[in-house]
């Protein structure tokens, strides 16, 4: 299950930031998403991968906890995605789909006329979406 | 499958916005115009670039983000790519459409051409290549604002030698 998602602009700046849980431990995840930035730019600072694989926007598994994963995602134009699950046993294809289709959301989202760059993503249809794909994570593969 | 827009719409779009803001809303004050007019190509540029690099490794240098805009950036808005690409390897490019689309259909007024030939000073001040001029910089502002979202930040202007061809000087800030 996913228990938080979030967008994160170039200068760091959170641009979405959502969680996915009953328990009040909201706090505790948007720690977790910021301590994940650090990695994140870890990662693309010091590639250690080559070949097709460099440079990727899918950043893979940033790192595990005791209770949760982390998964980032780093696009073109500098903005993180970040996903924090509490399964186990994550499918790489899984994570990459729903990379996508965040993407896919995100770009619709600031597409909007009305929509400053780098500030805070407000749409309701954004929110609707991504608990829609949220939802719908791992379903398929099962 | 992408929705798409009819080509004469979007030539009527442009003509109709730069003519509101040069004789409208900014009559007496071209160069405000020109800036608002960029400013509405760098939004424009910059969701697009958002778009049209989702399913691709982000760039690792200055030159494969240009040959991007070149290439498929360019194939997307205008369904050609840039025609020549030159550059002094110092932050400087130059992008050439021998065939600008957004120009296309434009001539100048024959009247002012005839007019211009004896003295080049002439020619910068010549109307008809001004009120030509308005014309790109949404283009221009296009360019800056997909170059930017990338991570670039660069002035960009254009350059109309014959129509229609059409060079894009884009200089990257160090």
């Amino acid at each position: 299950m996913i228990v938080c998602v979030a967008v994160v602009g170039h200068q760091n700046n959170p641009l979405y930031i959502q969680s996915f849980t009953e328990a009040d431990d909201a706090l505790k995840l948007h720690h977790i998403v910021h301590c994940s930035l650090d990695v994140v730019d870890e990662r693309v600072n010091n590639p250690k991968k080559s070949g097709p694989t460099l440079n990727e926007t899918f950043l893979g598994l940033l790192y595990p906890t005791e209770n949760y994963k982390v998964y980032g995602y780093l696009t073109n134009t500098k903005v993180k995605f970040i996903l924090v699950t509490t399964d186990l046993d994550v499918r790489d294809v899984d994570v990459r789909n729903f990379f996508r289709r965040f993407h896919a959301a995100y770009v619709d989202a600031v597409s909007n006329p009305f929509h400053v760059p780098g500030k805070k993503i407000t749409s309701r249809t954004f929110a609707e979406r991504v608990s829609n794909i949220v939802k719908s994570f791992g379903l398929s593969s099962t | 499958m992408g929705r798409e827009v009819s080509e004469s719409c979007i030539d009527s779009l442009l003509t109709e916005m730069v003519s509101s803001y040069c004789n409208h809303f900014y009559a007496n004050k071209p160069e405000l115009a020109a800036r608002r007019i960029e400013a509405i190509g760098y939004q424009v540029g910059h969701q697009l670039s958002e778009r049209y690099t989702m399913e691709r490794p982000r760039f690792s240098d200055h030159l494969e983000a240009i040959k991007f805009i070149c290439k498929d950036f360019w194939s997307e808005l205008f369904k050609k790519q840039i025609d020549n690409l030159k550059t002094n390897h110092r932050g400087t490019f130059v992008l050439q459409d021998n065939r600008f689309r957004w120009l296309a259909r434009m001539s100048l007024d024959p009247t002012a051409d005839d007019a211009v030939p004896q003295d080049p000073a002439d020619f910068a001040e010549s109307k008809a290549a001004q009120a030509m001029s308005m014309y790109l910089y949404f283009p221009c502002g296009i360019i800056r604002g997909a170059l930017s979202n990338l991570g670039i930040p660069c002035a960009v202007s254009a350059d109309i030698s014959n129509l229609p061809a059409c060079s894009f000087v884009v200089r990257i800030k160090a």
